[in-house]
């Protein structure tokens, strides 16, 4: 090795466009991207216990056979009440179909909140509470609102992150039923 | 310093060297389960927040992964088995330090790649750094000097 400082120039400057070559490459990727979806989807619904205004445990064994929506969702978030009119109206479409169910779960809120929210509100799906945030946790929840389609067989088959239109909500509906992930 | 002595001062670094890695890297007690949670915590981003740890947010979700760590800790589950859970449900985002795979795999190398290229950059440098050696006086030189003593010019 005749001129060692040339060999050592030299590979530093490989690494250096090598790493210049990485970087470039990931300019296109947003990296709040991975925080926007679900990972979940198209896995099976995961293990989660919560607990209806009316006191009553429900868990994932619940919702089997049933097209289900699952809104994550709490008082005091201005989305969510951004969100609320849709979620009435497309309820109001639906609650007649004994195949369908509408679960809105309450993240990080108080029972008495939730409460009169619900009676000014005249919600009428089922909202349960999810004390200790483990079903939040369970469905790798970020924040709220966000709603997940579960199909009859127990599959996550659609997601939406942050307030969902009445046609959102039909779309997630509409994959559920078909169980075809969106 | 030249032959076999030249490298004793390498050696003695090198030795300081592992042992200031083994020293820093040895564990300094027993690991009990809660601390395996806590350090899990601190690895695990706060869902909903910007750059907290799980460990470090009061958040409901950070409360609810403290919660759940310790349940899986507990259950048995390996350090691997309980990041790979968090990350099929969340995406690499939940981890604050990069993976060991991928090209999370140049964030770790390269700063080592860079250390060792300094490294070698340093020995070289140090190997052009050779003692001069002592210059000797000629018979002239000690003329000179005799001439510039005494004052009188000793030739010509």
């Amino acid at each position: 090795m005749k001129h060692p400082a040339r060999w050592i120039a030299s590979a530093v400057a490989v690494v250096l466009v090598a790493l210049a070559v990485v970087l470039a490459s990931q300019i296109g990727s947003d990296p709040r991207k991975d925080a926007t979806k679900s990972h979940l989807a198209g896995k099976d619904v995961p293990k989660f216990r919560v607990t209806t205004l009316d006191g009553e445990a429900l868990t994932k064994a619940d919702l089997a056979g049933k097209v289900t929506i699952v809104n994550f969702w709490n008082t005091w978030c201005i989305p969510c009440r951004q969100e609320a009119p849709a979620l009435q109206e497309f309820y109001a479409k639906h609650a007649d179909d004994p195949n369908f169910v509408m679960l809105g779960i309450v993240r990080d809120d108080t029972r008495a909140a939730v409460n009169r929210w619900v009676s000014s509100h005249g919600d009428e799906w089922t909202i349960a509470m999810d004390q200790g945030g483990s079903a939040a946790l369970a469905f790798g929840t970020r924040g709220q609102p966000e709603t997940f389609a579960i199909s009859p067989d127990g599959l996550i088959v659609g997601y939406q992150f942050g307030p969902s239109s009445v046609s959102d909500l039909e779309a997630l509906r509409a994959a559920a039923a078909g169980g075809t992930a969106q | 310093m030249s032959g076999r002595r030249g490298w004793v001062p390498w050696i003695l670094l090198g030795i300081v060297v592992a042992g200031l890695l083994v020293w820093a890297v040895w564990p300094s007690g027993e690991t009990t389960d809660a601390d395996r949670a806590r350090a899990l915590a601190h690895e695990l981003r706060c869902p909903d927040c910007e750059s907290l740890s799980a460990a470090d947010s009061q958040t409901s979700s950070a409360r609810a992964i403290r919660r759940d760590l310790k349940e899986r800790v507990a259950e048995g589950q390996s350090d691997a088995t309980i990041r790979r859970a968090y990350v099929d449900r969340y995406g690499e985002s939940i981890l604050l330090e990069p993976s060991r795979s991928g090209l999370g795999l140049l964030v770790w190398g390269l700063p080592l790649l860079v250390l060792l290229a300094g490294g070698i950059g340093l020995w070289f440098s140090f190997r052009r750094w050779r003692p001069t050696e002592r210059l000797q006086a000629t018979d002239d030189d000690e003329a000179l000097v005799r001439e510039t003593r005494s004052g009188e010019p000793t030739g010509e």
